[in-house]
């Protein structure tokens, strides 16, 4: 091993040795340093003797006559690397007694130690970007089923909502009869009342009463309700409600049972009217419940779920991790909470929208809206995405007070590689 | 730091209506007007020109260099002892206190540096009426009258300052309390005295015979007084008090002190800090005082007297021919009257500005400081109190702070944020959140398990950290701090003798007797590093809450009844955090071995505390009018010796907008202490959270401050050496321009640098005025030169910082900006030659090994003096007894308004001549010599021809 490193030292040093003063630039910026009488600013701004090149005081304005010192304030010094990724560094970081470049070059002429760590760096690297890349391309694989999951939670999600679309029109239909059904009774009960305080010839009347009286079935379902709107008013039948027809107790009672000593018509008239009443109310509750469901449901499929809808996922799904004393709670799309050992748990923040920059929206989550802090802010959390290949959070920190930071790693966010920027970078 | 936020939520409740009445500004109502003390409303109601006291010229005793004469109080027949010193340096001292008080009255130790040298005084005359003694200096002499006892100072037939003049002298002299419950104490105290003297009389005869005829004396007076002294009437507050629901038992009864000083001829007056007020103090007539009583002020006014952190009773008198100051040693709360008259003196109508002082306990012990020049007086003031300590340069350099970093991983974030965007600092700091539960010398368990490997990943940067150590103790049993504290009996006692606790951060809290020098040596050894576990020698203190802080204590601090071995807290109260800031600071030097400078940071200080560390102005707001009122603040506290000031960058309490927090980072980068810090409830703000621009602008002016370095440490050794303030007044300067006198939006950097920050929002231009006839300044940026004494107008955008350099003078730079100053210890000098109309310049450089005290105990350092005339730059030896290698050279040398020479050669000690290359610029009179390469220790000279 140190053999070979021996060799490719003296090889390298070989190739190298007609510009080795030139120390801080990259094979490519050699064709700039050619040693000739003098030397031309990259910039073209000055003209200079070529001993002047790295002799420690800056000549150039664009700093290129000392790649290789500390001496002008916008420099570079190139670290070679051997075994790593070359890269620059500022000036200032040459001899400055800290080790920058992984080969040591930086400190030259420094009391600072370097260990020369550029083929451990580049083994670590290796192995991290291999581990990156497999991770990429299973994180891939799981977005892909994911995605396609994602597309049938979808169709669900929306055949649910079209079902419940329905029954709210239908719902809708049952509860304008109700209504008219409601003040039908009222006026019935009126009439009732009005013939009972006019004893005598008020038969005839009383047996309209009692004829018209729109039947009661406390208790009964909506269809039920139904049924007896049919019989009554004729209404259009439902296609629906094929169940076999019941008598309830309460329509034995009305129609067979024996007045009581108080007038029965009277008594019949006002529970009719009651129950109208009672059952507009509970249906105008089922509705409302629906109207919520399909609210709910309408927003929820208003969220952006990334481009595939990758993300849809993690709709209906919360995840947990602890540090110090509290643990966390994310539920993706809808909120962060906190708990602390003591069992308090406060809100820190609900679904608010993707807050990633331009180029990667869908990188960041952001939650607010959470609970206010006393003195301070309401509480927020963003959420960075990383790609990984399950779905779990890293951490969670809190950088400012009540401003929390979490990162969710999850297949979702794994992105096919950009044309990279691996390798030498910042070349003019 | 913060009077805000939680610690616990019983802490909170208990607090809340105390702390938080009003949101956003300092509730006046928790702190004391003068009407409120009832020892200030008494002195004030008291009115001048009816001085009871006359001198007994009979009793006058005059040594060698101290003249001793009895006053009389003719109403109540108390008689009090004056003394007077002729000090060396043309200062004089008067003391005053109680002839035979019942009891000792505290005088004030620790904070002159000796026992002032004295000189003799000369009697040269004296009749029925005063005496006449002579001062020495010039023709002034000192004039005593007896009836009204009047002092008064002459230089010539000017009379320079007049005590008593107002017949404001107010000695309450101690007595028994009248009703039957202090009676009996009274006589068990008679018992005692009568123990004492038996105790005494069982002694040798020899011995005892001397002490039993004081005693006699002392006795026979006593009845003498107990038959002349007419009982005063009592007047409600002498005797117990209360302010709010804290009642303060004085047991001791009245105590305070007055006296008033006149100045004929003075318009202004300075100094008396801490007060968030203008540089030249306002007339208090029909108004506060200004208040001197160290307090933990939540969200300060501005332009305000009101008492802040700490308390310098010092002021200066100024005129455009003398300049004088006065220094009232008493640590008990203080406060100063300031009223300005017009008098007809020599048959013109000239000015008179009146001061009188009043403190609650204590002797009047006050130093007459008679110049003339300012510099006279702040080399005087220096030669009692002693100077500014020399910081490492580190410390000169940028801080990084914010309540909290949280752990350790987001201090290692912050620490790599400044390398990705290339801004330098120096030190990370630590908020109270990193400590285990607000126990100080401890860390959070969690949070910041490897402190040994943070501070360590800090050190492989070659960068430093600072923890802060409150001197509020948890009171737990199985806190080692505390157990230690309680075992050793070192706790400040309540008024019944119980140790005195209160709340803090950590809720319940002790408070050490830091006025115990045992307590505070063993305070010092907590710092070694065996005993604070997890610490090296990159980290260092900042002392918080040391007013000291008592969220349930009055006006948030502590008891005045509470003990402090025989004294009780109204007599030190402004003593604390100085004693604090000491021990700390002891501390950190004792732990290297006595070998490494400390830096300790503190919030509360007295006169003496520029011994210690740096200060700051406290909890700030990241307001407009903060910034600016960091200027006066910290020219203030220069003028009596605090030289290492400065305010938190961004402002403390809420949140500044980008512009205002580049416009701070400008300003701050041109003051002393340079550090920014946010409160707990404010969003992050480090330097690259406002977009690529603002960063930009802020890592400017940080890379600015460290250019300047060498010139800011040269400026920090000049005020350790003599005192004199790193940031100055331009009137310090340019005394004789009273146009300078009132300027506070402007300041020198010693006397060759002059800034103008810009600290108006949206600011377009500001208007420097450049000071002194016939000098001429240069814009440090454009070169551009200006005449002085004018008015410039200078038109700015963002990154505008209005700076100059004096014509005839040169700064030393090091341009090569790092990541921190101490990866530029190496790096070569940039000198920058301005010369003046006769074509010269004069400079220092002042090199050593950065952070140790070799420079003072082996003489490890460079100081060179660099001038420049008739042509000729040299380098040469002001210390040629000192030692000291640098691998530092001169890169360059920038000449500004100089013509264009036909050659530049390098002569080297070993007469070797060799040419220099240059660069001209006729547009701006700039000359640039490439490389001379000289080592920066070195004898050369450099011709231009």
């Amino acid at each position: 091993m140190h053999f070979h490193i021996a060799v490719a030292v003296i090889i390298w040093a070989a190739l190298f040795v007609e510009s080795r003063k030139i120390r801080g630039i990259s094979i490519s910026y050699k064709r700039f340093y050619k040693e000739r009488k003098s030397f031309l600013c990259i910039d073209g701004s000055k003209l200079i003797p070529f001993e002047q090149v790295n002799d420690d005081y800056c000549d150039c304005a664009d700093g290129s006559d000392e790649p290789g010192t500390a001496a002008c304030p916008s420099g570079r010094f190139y670290c070679t690397n051997l075994g790593f990724r070359p890269h620059y560094i500022q000036s200032s970081r040459v001899n400055d007694g800290i080790c920058d470049c992984c080969d040591g070059s930086d400190e030259y002429s420094s009391p600072a130690l370097c260990q020369k760590t550029c083929r451990n760096l580049g083994q670590q690297e290796r192995a991290e970007l291999e581990e990156r890349m497999r991770m990429l391309s299973e994180g891939l694989l799981m977005k892909r089923q994911l995605v396609e999951e994602g597309a049938d939670v979808w169709r669900e999600k929306q055949a649910e909502l079209t079902d419940l679309q329905k029954v709210a029109e239908d719902l809708q239909v049952r509860l304008e009869y109700l209504r008219r059904r409601k003040s039908d009774a009222g006026a019935q009960k009126e009439k009732a009342l009005t013939a009972a305080q006019h004893p005598t010839g008020q038969e005839g009347l009383r047996s309209q009463i009692r004829a018209e009286l729109p039947l009661d079935d406390h208790g009964q379902s909506l269809q039920d309700t139904d049924r007896l709107g049919d019989k009554d008013e004729g209404v259009e039948p439902r296609t629906d409600s094929a169940a076999p027809r019941e008598e309830s107790p309460n329509e034995a009672e009305v129609r067979g049972g024996d007045p009581s000593e108080d007038d029965p018509d009277v008594k019949a008239a006002v529970e009719a009217a009651e129950s109208a009443v009672s059952d507009l109310n509970k249906a105008e509750e089922a509705h409302q419940r629906l109207q919520m469901e399909i609210r709910e449901l309408e927003e929820r499929l208003a969220i952006d779920y990334g481009p595939e809808r990758e993300f849809l996922f993690l709709l209906g799904r919360c995840f947990q991790i602890t540090a110090y004393e509290y643990s966390y709670t994310l539920c993706p799309f809808n909120q962060v909470t906190q708990k602390s050992q003591m069992g308090t748990e406060v809100l820190l923040g609900k679904w608010d929208a993707w807050d990633g920059p331009p180029e990667d929206l869908y990188g960041v989550m952001k939650y607010d809206r959470g609970e206010p802090c006393w003195q301070g802010p309401t509480r927020s959390t963003h959420v960075q995405l990383v790609c990984g290949t399950d779905s779990t959070l890293r951490w969670v920190k809190e950088p400012s007070k009540c401003h929390y930071a979490m990162e969710l790693q999850t297949p979702a966010a794994c992105q096919p590689q950009q044309p990279s920027r691996r390798g030498v970078h910042n070349e003019l | 730091m913060y009077m805000q936020t939680c610690v616990m939520g019983l802490l909170l409740v208990a607090l809340l209506p105390v702390l938080f009445s009003i949101a956003d500004a300092v509730d006046r109502s928790n702190f004391k007007t003068c009407d409120q003390s009832a020892f200030c409303k008494r002195q004030r109601d008291v009115k001048p020109g009816q001085s009871p006291y006359r001198a007994l010229l009979e009793t006058m005793e005059l040594s060698e260099a101290r003249l001793t004469l009895q006053l009389i109080n003719d109403n109540n027949k108390v008689r009090l002892l004056l003394e007077l010193y002729r000090l060396q340096g043309n200062m004089t001292r008067v003391r005053i206190n109680e002839l035979k008080p019942l009891r000792p009255r505290y005088e004030v130790p620790d904070v002159l540096i000796q026992e002032p040298p004295t000189e003799s005084l000369l009697l040269l005359e004296r009749d029925e009426h005063g005496m006449v003694l002579s001062l020495g200096v010039d023709d002034q002499r000192l004039i005593i009258n007896a009836r009204p006892f009047r002092l008064d100072i002459m230089d010539g037939p000017k009379v320079l300052l007049s005590l008593n003049s107002r017949g404001l002298l107010v000695f309450e002299h101690l007595r028994l309390r009248k009703d039957t419950i202090s009676h009996k104490i009274s006589s068990t105290v008679g018992s005692m005295w009568d123990k004492i003297k038996s105790v005494f009389s069982s002694k040798t005869e020899a011995d005892a015979e001397g002490v039993e005829n004081d005693v006699e004396q002392n006795e026979a007076e006593k009845v003498e007084e107990v038959e002349e002294v007419t009982e005063e009437e009592e007047q409600p507050g002498m005797w117990e008090e209360t302010f709010k629901s804290h009642s303060d038992a004085k047991p001791s009864g009245p105590s305070s002190i007055s006296l008033d000083f006149s100045f004929p001829g003075v318009d202004h007056v300075y100094g008396i800090p801490e007060h968030a007020d203008s540089l030249k103090l306002r007339t208090t007539d029909g108004g506060e005082p200004y208040r001197l009583y160290n307090l933990d002020v939540f969200q300060y006014e501005l332009y305000n007297p009101m008492a802040l952190y700490g308390a310098v009773p010092v002021l200066l008198s100024h005129t455009a021919e003398r300049t004088m100051g006065l220094f009232w040693l008493n640590a008990a709360e203080t406060w100063v009257d300031i009223s300005s008259s017009r008098a007809v003196q020599g048959g013109g109508d000239a000015p008179q500005t009146d001061v009188r002082w009043i403190s609650e306990s204590g002797i009047i012990d006050v130093f007459i400081m008679l110049g003339p020049r300012p510099t006279d007086v702040i080399s005087q003031y220096a030669s009692l109190t002693g100077t500014q300590s020399f910081p490492p340069l580190s410390a000169l350099a940028y801080h990084q702070c914010r309540w909290n970093y949280n752990d350790q991983e987001d201090v290692q974030a912050v620490d790599n944020g400044f390398d990705e965007y290339d801004i330098p600092y120096d030190f990370i700091w630590l908020d109270i959140e990193h400590t285990d539960g607000k126990r100080y010398f401890t860390w959070d368990p969690n949070k910041f398990s490897q402190p040994r490997e943070m501070l360590q990943n800090l050190k492989d940067k070659k960068r430093k950290m600072v923890t802060i150590v409150d001197p509020h103790i948890k009171v737990d049993s199985s806190y080692k701090i505390h157990k230690e504290i309680r075992s050793k009996d070192f706790y400040i006692k309540n008024k019944d003798g119980g140790d005195y606790e209160g709340w803090c951060w950590p809720g319940n809290a002790g408070y050490p007797d830091f006025t115990n020098p045992e307590m505070r040596a063993w305070w010092a050894t907590m710092f070694a590093y065996d005993q604070y576990e997890g610490t090296m020698d990159n980290l260092y203190t900042w002392n918080d809450m040391n007013e000291p802080s008592v969220f349930n204590g009055p006006e948030v601090t502590m008891h005045k009844d509470a003990l402090h071995g025989g004294w009780e807290h109204r007599d030190v109260h402004n003593l604390y955090g100085f004693y604090v800031q000491m021990a700390t600071a002891q501390g950190l030097i004792q732990r290297s071995g006595g070998v490494e400078r400390p830096f300790v940071l503190t919030r509360a200080f007295f006169a003496g505390s520029q011994r210690y560390g740096a200060v700051w102005t406290g909890d700030n707001a990241a307001e407009w009018g903060h910034l600016k009122m960091s200027i006066p603040m910290c020219l203030s506290l220069g003028l009596v010796g605090i030289s290492f000031c400065g305010a938190d960058v961004g402002g403390f309490f809420k949140t500044p907008s980008p512009e205002l927090l580049v416009r701070w980072y400008q300003a701050g980068a041109y003051q002393p202490f340079f550090r920014a810090h946010a409160h707990l409830d404010t969003p992050r703000r480090e330097p690259w959270l406002f977009g690529p621009e603002n960063t930009a602008l802020i890592r400017e002016a940080v890379r600015q401050r460290y250019t300047l370095l060498p010139y800011w440490y040269q400026l920090f050794y000049n005020a350790h050496r003599t005192g004199q303030p790193v940031m100055r007044p331009l009137w310090l300067e340019y005394p004789g321009d009273p146009a300078t006198f009132a300027i506070e939006d402007e300041f020198l950097l010693g006397k060759d640098l002059l800034v103008h920050p810009v600290t108006d929002e949206g600011s377009h231009g500001v208007t420097a005025f450049l000071p002194g006839e016939g000098e001429v300044w240069y814009d440090v940026h454009t070169y551009k030169k200006h005449q002085g004494n004018l008015n410039l107008y200078i038109p700015v955008t963002m990154n505008s910082i209005p700076v100059f350099q004096r014509g005839g003078s040169i700064i030393t730079r090091k341009e090569r900006v790092r990541r921190s100053s101490s990866c530029m210890e190496d790096d070569p000098y940039t000198l920058y030659v301005a010369v003046n109309a006769q074509g010269t310049a004069e400079g220092e450089l002042y090199i050593d090994d950065g952070h140790t005290f070799n420079y003072e105990k082996q003489n490890q350092f460079i100081h060179r003096r660099l001038t420049f005339t008739e042509g000729s730059l040299s380098s040469s030896n002001l210390s040629p007894d000192s030692q000291f290698s640098t691998a530092s050279w001169v890169e360059k040398v920038i000449f500004i308004g100089v013509p264009k020479p036909s050659a530049a050669t390098l002569r080297t000690a070993d007469g070797a001549e060799s040419p220099l290359e240059f660069e001209f610029d006729p547009a701006s009179e700039l000359l640039a010599l490439r490389k001379p390469g000289v080592n920066a220790g070195a004898d050369w000279t450099i011709h231009l021809r």
